[in-house]
């Protein structure tokens, strides 16, 4: 069995290689994705080209199942006055209408001169007027029943189809069945190239009479009423709506016979048929292939944004991962050099104590005076060790939590005073001033609070020169907070040093720091002093000296 | 605390007081309006022992017998395929009935007596119709008309009663249209008309021919009813020179008017009734806001007194008699009874009722019909009729306006279902005699002419301003409906008034008045002269026309619409409602279209006629209740 390799692992390759697939990835998919638009786009201008048709008929398709059934309402009783009223009515809205021929008809079983006539049904004709906006008023009529015989052939032309269609629908219908939209649409309409022509849509009852009038002996009947208009049109009066501006540059109503020009070669082109009337005609759409490139890269444009957007988040994540990998190894290093220094630490007593302990032994005869240094000795060093383990328990007690703070009422002088002499009585060449204003006492957990005053005074007297051993100690109550502040004049911390002083393990190298410093010090307090919600805060000059800060807040 | 609660629990007291104390109306299914309507169409033999009448059985309508005085009734016919339509008697132990179309488009007749024994077709050829004329019988033969001779043009035929076969009697000239026979079975006078002229045709004895004696045109009335004692002289109800139509009596001879019996001031006469003994005139009966009744003969008014004290406060009517004028059948209904017969005895003075028209009204359940009359914006009165919903509220109503049919028609004071079962759903219902109806006399009928879309309308719509400002209508609950002419006039209404009615529902309403003018044989010079003055000339009033006709005014509506409407209605061209509809949908305007393809201007169909009205309930409720 392969055993596991618990040590330290070094990921930046596996985080290189994460970086170089995320970016392979990267192209891919911008590839991918520009493909994509572009046969979207593609899509898009072969199919738009629908909705540019439909926008563009829309007047014609008003025209066709609107107003043209609208003549059926006047159940063909419209004269050449109001025949021209409709006719004008009929220009004005649609342009694309160009002239309106009227046949004012009758169906009768006489005979006629200018009409048809199946069996005994006849359609005559009263009157054919034109209208359009290049008709001349004077020439609207083009025929009149009072000159009979002077009926154009190309003019009776779609009359006579017309005429002819109805015919042979009288004459085949079922008249107990009712009209279909779909037989009104082949029997009432004719439409051919440009041209439609209409017939009022006859009743039921209409429909009737004159099959009775084709197929029976009957006398001379009345004459009934039908209207005929032959609307003529011009495709290319239809107003083209683009509505796909960023897809066809061009959009144009062209034969259908038309080609696309050869000397093009960068044009792209679509076309659809134009409907019914029309048919003859195309609607012809046309774009550079730079200006639908140019579309490409607008549309694609967001897309790329948002891939590279993820690229970024994902890029941003990788960094901070590193980052956290390399603080974590930082703090690896910096733990092994704490056991380092730590066991160290315990080395010193611990040897003192076995050489004091040797000495005892082997020595066959000790004087009362070198009883006594020993039993120092080994009281001392054992003060050492207990102060040593002491530390390190309180230090991961506060890390974790686990200390129950009290709240106790502290006199500020009589503590402070405490501790200097303690001090004092240590260290006989430390002078150390006490400044107290306007504060008596402070409602705090006593232990905690001489924890901070012992380190930071003893660091004050560590790091400095053997003749400058001085330490001022202020407190005042600044609004809401007590602030404690610790002035030596000792040798200082570098600038580039302050952010570190307060990390565990972190000892700055000097000739200061050669025996009786762990690191813990002051990131000790600074626990302490995040365990009591305040801060702390260090001011320095080398050379000069520093200046502690400790913020507390005084009401809780 | 407490305090509080109690003043709380006294308003929940009050509240349910409240609720308690005005009476929930019951709201009656569409059936019970529409389906159980029967008509009875009694008739009493001529010595006044027996009574004949029509049933529904299996679906049709058959012929029964009973005694007057036993309640045992005997089934003559049992036909299942086609109803009997009409009969009468003839002697006092035969019956003649007439039969409605059969497949070959014939109206046949038979003979039956009244034990059901000798069952006696009348021989019909296809596409003819046999009629009675006259059912007094001459050496063993009554009269009949029919077309056999000619599908156009009916001959009057002597009938023998005991065999059915029939004998020419009298040859049609070529044009008339209504004979009329005396008692002793001559048959002299007959009226001939195109639709728009009408002329009396007339000849002193058999041996000579009809000579037109008079020619009225659409605008004046003369309608023969019989002749009088005196052969050269007939019975008419006229309003030639005078603005009413009067009972006159006419001079054939001279052919002119020779005497006026009795007018009215106010109304046009509607029903002259004859004495069986002395053939005189004995009651006139005229309706200017609810039925009036006049009387020239004695007896008569001492019997409908006699009635009319057992019967309070309902209106009768006589149905028929026997021929010593001593058993009556008559009918008495209100404006919230449709109504029930009953025999009357004169001698006895007994009334037995017979049956009710429609037994599952209960008149308690039903609305009071009041006559109303308003001021048009030019002056005119406009009489109409109110009907508010049961309870106790008065005031601020939702209402539904009915204009009537025709628009040569008129509301009358009586039962209506229509009305009926819209109050009862909570709506005030107002009708109205615009001008063009009937009975007011002719002025105010020809005031209609060409104003169909407009000054028609205008009266219409003066009557909801009405409405309004008595505070009965909610403006805000206001809706219209109505059938034919009402159809049209709905749709009018809320092209001119969109923000008045919240609705608009219009029953085989014409849309389009050029394809109406088309529904006439308008290729009769005359006739199209009368269309031309009545509704507009479809070539010279085109623009009128147009704005008179909703076809052509779709853009203006913007209120929901209910549309129904019969395949086959000559007045409507289907297609265009289709477009109609399709139309309004493309607009977003809510369209409700019931289309019944075998249909004509008023379904028939019972199943058809519920639907509709269920539907018409609901598209009512929709828009105008709260929601």
């Amino acid at each position: 069995m392969k055993t596991r390799i618990l040590s330290y692992r070094k990921n930046f390759t596996l985080i290189a290689s994460f970086v170089v697939l995320i970016s392979v990835l990267l192209i891919i998919v911008l590839c991918v994705s520009y493909n994509l638009t572009k046969k979207a786009i593609d899509n898009e201008f072969s199919a738009a080209k629908v909705d540019v048709l439909e926008k563009t008929v829309l007047p014609y398709n008003a025209f066709f199942q609107n107003k043209i059934p609208e003549i059926s309402f006047y159940q063909g009783f419209l004269d050449s006055s109001s025949a021209r009223e409709y006719a004008q009515s009929v220009l004005e809205k649609y342009p694309f209408v160009e002239r309106i021929l009227f046949y004012d008809a009758q169906i009768s079983n006489r005979l006629v001169q200018d009409g048809l006539r199946t069996s005994s049904f006849s359609i005559g004709l009263k009157g054919l007027y034109q209208y359009g906006l290049n008709v001349n008023k004077d020439s609207t009529i083009l025929f009149s029943a009072n000159k009979p015989g002077s009926l154009s052939l190309s003019n009776g032309d779609e009359f006579n189809k017309i005429g002819l269609k109805l015919a042979s629908y009288i004459a085949n219908v079922d008249t107990t069945q009712m009209i279909s939209n779909d037989q009104i649409f082949n029997i009432f309409y004719n439409i051919s190239h440009n041209r439609i022509t209409y017939i009022n849509v006859l009743r039921r009852e209409d429909i009737k009479m004159y099959k009775d009038l084709m197929f029976k002996k009957m006398p001379p009947s009345p004459y009934y009423e039908q209207d005929v208009f032959s609307f003529e049109l011009n495709p290319y009066k239809l107003i083209i709506k683009n509505t796909h501006p960023q897809l066809y540059q061009q959009v144009s109503i062209k034969p259908l016979s038309f080609e696309t020009i050869l000397d093009k070669p960068n044009l792209i082109t679509t076309e659809i048929a134009l409907p019914l009337a029309f048919s003859n005609f195309k609607l012809y759409l046309s774009t550079d292939k730079a200006f639908l490139d140019k579309e490409i890269r607008r549309k694609f444009l967001p897309v790329c944004l948002g891939i590279l957007a993820v690229y970024g988040i994902l890029l941003l994540l990788v960094f901070l991962i590193g980052r956290n990998l390399k603080v974590n190894q930082k703090l690896f290093s910096l733990q092994y050099d704490f056991i380092n220094n730590f066991t160290h630490e315990f080395k010193t007593p611990v040897a003192v104590i076995k050489i004091a302990g040797n000495n005892i032994l082997n020595a066959n005869d000790l004087s009362d005076t070198e009883l006594k240094r020993y039993g120092k000795i080994l009281d001392e060093e054992a003060d050492k060790l207990n102060d040593l383990m002491n530390k390190l328990l309180s230090f991961t007690q506060i890390e974790n939590r686990s200390i129950n703070v009290k709240n106790e009422e502290i006199n500020i002088d009589i503590f402070s005073q405490n501790i200097i002499d303690a001090f004092q009585l240590k260290y006989s060449d430390y002078e150390i001033l006490l400044d107290i204003k306007n504060v008596n006492s402070f409602q705090s957990d006593p232990v905690l609070l001489s924890s901070i005053f012992y380190n930071l005074i003893e660091n004050a007297y560590k790091y400095a020169n053997a003749d400058n051993k001085f330490l001022k100690i202020s407190i005042c109550k600044i609004k809401k907070n007590i602030v404690f502040s610790f002035q030596d004049k000792g040798i200082g911390i570098d600038a580039k040093e302050l952010n570190n002083i307060f990390k565990k393990f972190y000892r700055i190298q000097s000739r200061y720091n050669q025996q009786g410093s762990v690191g813990l010090g002051l990131a000790f307090c600074k626990e302490l002093v995040t365990f009591m919600n305040g801060t702390i805060q260090v001011k320095s000059k080398p050379g000069k000296g520093s200046v502690f800060e400790v913020t507390l807040p005084y009401d809780k | 605390m407490p305090h509080c609660i109690k003043k709380y629990y006294f308003f929940i007291f009050l509240l349910v007081a409240g609720c308690k104390s005005s009476p929930k109306v019951e709201m009656l299914p569409v059936e019970t309006f529409f389906k159980g309507a029967q008509k009875f169409n009694y008739r009493i033999s001529p010595n006044g022992k027996t009574l004949a009448f029509l049933q529904v059985y299996k679906g049709k309508s058959n012929v029964f017998v009973r005694a007057v005085n036993d309640t045992a009734r005997v089934q003559l016919t049992n036909f299942e395929d086609l109803s009997v339509r009409n009969f009468n008697w003839v002697g006092d132990n035969k019956l003649i009935c007439e039969k409605e179309k059969d497949s070959t488009n014939s109206f046949s007749a038979f003979l039956i007596n009244k034990d059901g024994t000798n069952y006696a077709a009348v021989k019909n050829k296809a596409n003819t119709k046999s009629a009675i004329l006259n059912n007094t019988i001459h050496s063993n033969n009554i009269l009949i008309t029919n077309n056999d001779r000619n599908e156009s043009f009916f001959d009057v035929y002597q009938l023998n009663i005991e065999t059915g076969l029939k004998k020419l009697f009298v040859k049609n000239p070529g044009n008339i249209l209504v004979w009329f026979a005396d008692e002793k079975g001559n048959v002299n006078l007959g009226v001939g008309g195109d639709g728009v002229n009408e002329t009396i045709y007339y000849r002193a004895t058999a041996q000579e021919q009809f000579k037109p004696i008079i020619s009225n045109n659409y605008k004046n009335t003369l309608q023969p009813l019989g002749f009088t004692k005196d052969k050269r002289y007939i019975y008419a109800l006229s309003n030639i020179n005078r603005d009413k139509l009067a009972l006159v009596e006419f001079d054939c001879v001279e052919g002119k008017e020779s005497k006026l019996l009795y007018q009215n001031a106010d109304a046009d006469l509607v029903e002259v009734l004859n004495s069986s003994l002395n053939k005189e005139p004995a009651l006139i009966a005229y309706e200017f806001e609810k039925r009036q009744l006049h009387f020239l003969n004695a007896k008569y008014k001492k019997v409908y007194t006699a009635i009319s004290d057992k019967l309070p406060s309902q209106e009768i009517s006589i149905i028929d008699k026997d021929e010593a004028e001593l058993n009556f059948v008559i009918k008495a209904s209100t404006d919230k009874n449709p109504g029930a017969y009953y025999i009357y005895n004169v001698d006895q003075t007994s009334l037995k009722k017979l049956s009710e028209v429609n037994p599952d009204i209960k008149p308690n359940n039903m609305s009071s019909m009041q006559a109303i009359r308003y001021q048009t914006r030019d002056g005119l009165t406009i009489h109409g009729y109110l009907t508010l919903p049961l309870g106790t509220k008065t005031k601020n109503l939702r209402c539904v306006i009915l204009p009537h049919q025709g628009p040569s028609q008129r509301n009358v004071w009586g039962f209506s279902p229509e009305v009926q079962f819209l109050a009862n759903r909570g709506y005030a219902v107002l009708q109205m005699n615009y001008r063009g109806s009937t009975g007011y006399g002719k002025e105010f009928e020809n005031a209609g002419f060409k104003q169909w879309g407009a000054k028609m309308q205008n009266d219409i719509f003066d009557g909801v301003m009405w409405l309004i400002k008595e505070g009965i209508a909610n403006p805000k609950q206001i809706g219209v409906f109505g059938y034919g002419f009402g159809g049209y006039s709905a749709l009018n209404q809320v092209i001119n008034h969109p923000n008045t009615y919240k609705c608009a529902a219009s029953y085989s309403g014409y849309i389009n008045l050029f394809t109406y003018i088309k529904g006439f044989p308008a290729y009769f010079k005359p006739y199209k002269l009368m269309l031309n003055e009545m509704i507009g000339d479809p070539e010279t009033d085109i623009d009128y026309l147009r704005s008179a006709s909703p076809v052509f005014q779709i853009e203006k509506i913007k209120t929901p619409i209910l549309i129904a409407q019969g395949g086959k209605d000559s007045k409507v061209n289907v297609n265009e409602t289709n477009q109609f509809v399709k139309e309004l949908r493309k607009r977003n305007i809510a369209v409700n279209y019931i289309l019944n393809e075998n249909e004509t201007q008023l379904f028939k169909n019972v199943d058809n006629k519920l639907t509709f009205y269920k539907q018409l309930a609901d598209f009512l409720d929709r828009h105008l209740k709260p929601q």
